[in-house]
This record gives structure tokens, sequence and C-alpha cells, in this order.
């Protein structure tokens, strides 16, 4: 498919809560890229995320109560099936994901060796960060070097398997995700890409030590539960391209 | 005296369910398994020597513990069975907020010729 195709049959998905300092920049950053169809999913700001995005040239999908980072996306998962697209992107409204960097994501997920691509930056984040990494990792088997990024690519398989009712039953957007694609043998890749450091806000998670050790002690639980059981013959992990 | 109280409790709380159902705070189908629940507990207090019979076929010498331990037991259980139906229905409310949300946006188009998209609709 000619690479003017793809991106017409691409739909950009960014989940926004209070951005309306970053929301233009990313959109217009988004449309230079050659990317024209992007959505943001206002999750019940308080802000002038909305109006903002929508005279930014985005499509804006208003929740009309908050359902978080990954209900927001989902529902923009969501909105690309009825609309037929092809690709979703999924990258944050803060600016921390360079959109210069969409193409190589869905160049990858066009090569056919994955069904969703994820844009890694594994040296991002704070020691905590990578604390807390290392133990998702040995909990839930999964050896991708960055986790927690939400630069995505799904493809039409990924996307509906995502936007069922079992994605509706995860909190977060980021390993409750890849366990499910796990489970369902779909194959993920990461591709390195760099990132930068918000500019504005806070992480949602990554703010406050109760948040954090909630956030912690429900992705042991989820990854623990979920994790993969392999027999002793196969040696199955979702790394790098590989893919389960 | 434990088996006016036990007794008590138990039609009190089968009082208290009915005027709950009467006062439509609870649908019936929720209101059943307490009324149950209570009729058992209500029947328990009358009849005493059910419990010490069956603590001893159990080798339980203090018959108060079999009752609270199955109590207990049935209290967690139901706490679980509530949990399981509320994961359903927080399912079910996340998906009909995104709906409404998709809804309104298609609208929208409709009524104000927002930005949509040149590829056609496909019902999820």
């Amino acid at each position: 498919m000619q690479v003017c195709q793809r991106k017409h049959k691409c739909l950009v998905v960014i989940p926004a809560l209070n951005e309306a300092e970053t929301i233009t920049e990313v959109i217009a950053k988004i449309n230079e890229s050659g990317y024209r169809n992007v959505v943001v999913v206002n999750d019940a700001s308080d802000d002038l995320t909305a109006p903002i995005a929508r005279a930014a040239g985005a499509m804006v999908i208003s929740l009309p109560e908050r359902l978080g980072a990954w209900g927001a996306l989902q529902t923009g998962i969501r909105f690309a099936i009825r609309k037929n697209y092809d690709t979703v992107v999924t990258l944050d409204a803060d600016g921390q994901h360079p959109p210069e960097h969409i193409e190589s994501l869905v160049s990858a997920l066009y090569d056919g060796q994955a069904n969703v691509v994820i844009g890694c930056f594994p040296q991002r984040g704070s020691k905590l960060r990578q604390i807390a990494w290392h133990w998702i990792r040995n909990a839930s088997g999964i050896q991708l070097s960055d986790l927690t990024s939400g630069f995505r690519a799904y493809d039409g398989q990924a996307q509906r398997l995502v936007a069922g009712w079992r994605g509706s039953l995860l909190e977060y957007q980021d390993v409750g995700v890849l366990l499910l694609l796990q489970r369902h043998h779909l194959r993920v890749q990461d591709v390195n890409v760099t990132m930068t450091e918000r500019r504005v806000g806070q992480s949602r998670i990554f703010y406050n030590w109760s948040v954090v050790a909630y956030y912690m002690l429900h992705t042991l639980l989820l990854s623990a539960a979920k994790r993969k059981v392999r027999r002793a013959t196969s040696g199955n992990r979702m790394e790098g391209v590989d893919l389960t | 005296m434990i088996v006016a109280v036990t007794s008590a409790i138990g039609v009190s709380v089968a009082i208290v369910i009915v005027l709950l159902i009467r006062g439509d705070r609870l649908r019936v189908a929720n209101g059943l398994m307490w009324l149950i629940a209570a009729f058992v507990m209500a029947g328990l207090g009358f009849t005493p020597s059910v419990f010490d019979y069956l603590a001893s076929m159990v080798g339980i010498s203090y018959p108060p513990a079999l009752a609270f331990s199955v109590a207990f037991g049935m209290i967690v259980i139901k706490l679980l069975v509530d949990d399981i139906h509320r994961t359903r229905l927080q399912i079910k409310h996340a998906r009909l907020i995104q709906r409404v949300a998709l809804l309104e946006y298609e609208l929208k188009i409709v009524n104000d010729g927002e930005p949509g998209t040149q590829n056609d609709d496909k019902d999820n």
C-alpha cells in the first residue's frame, strides 16, 4: 500500500485530560507528519481541551464521565473500528511522543511482523520507574524494554481484540493490554524512538506514592494472574520482535 | 436468651427486607437471598438443637463456633458474588459511556457538520 494511502487509512487517537496547554501543538505536529485523521478523546476535562482541540482541526469525542486514559483510548479505538480505519496510532496529549516517529511505527506494522508496534524509549523515567518495570517484567514474563509506553500502533485484529469487553476489564493502557494480546497470540514488536519529558502537567501514575502503590499492586496481581503458563518445551516470550 | 436474640434478629431482618421492597429501595431479586437468610437465622434461633447436632457431627465442641463459621463463609461468598456482578456492571457502564460519546459525536456531525471522516460507517 502506498504511504499516502496508509496515512489516509490511519487514525491517530489521543486521550486527553486537561491538556489545553499542549494539545494544539501536538495536533499540529501530527498533521505536519502527514497524518490528518486525528481524534482527541476528551476524558471529561475540566479545562478547554475539547474546543481547543476542535479548533486545531481534530475530531473530538467527549466522554460524559471520566473513564481514565485507557477508557478514553478504547473509545478512540472503537471509533476507528466503526469508521473502518486500518491502523490506529495512540499517543499522549502531553507532547512526550514525537509525531515524527508515527511513520516508523506504521511502517513496522505494515511489514507484517506484528499486530502491535510499540514506540519504546527505555531510557526515560526515574529510577523508581525502572525498578517498577523490572518487577513487572518478572511477574508478567513480558520482556519488552518499555512496558508502559502509550505510543503504539494497532492493526485491525489487535483493535478488535482490545476494543472488546475483555479490554473493558482493564484499568490501565500498558501491561494489561500486552497480556491480553499475548493471551490471544497476537504479535508485538518494539521500535526505538526518542521521547521528551512532558512540559506541563504530571504523569497520571508516577506522581503520588499512594497512586504508585495501587498501580504496582494492581499491575503485579494482573501480571501474575494472566502470566502465560509455558510448557517446558516451548519458550515463547513476548520479546522484541516476537512474539507468541 | 440466645434463642430469643437470634430469632429476633432473623425476624427483624426479614421485616426490614419486606419494607425495603415495599418502599422500592430494593429489587425483589436482590432481597430474596437476604429474606431466605433471615428465615434460616430465625429458624435456627428457634431450634438451637440443630446446631448442637451438626457441631457434634463435625467434632466442634462449642456449637456457636460452627454457626459463626458458616455465617462468615456465607457472607464471604455473598460479597464475592456481588463483586463479580459489580465487575459486569462496571464493564457495561464504561462501554455505555463510550457508546454515548460516540453517538453524541455522530449526532454532532449530522447537526453541525463537524469534521468527520471519508470512510464508511461500520456498526460495532
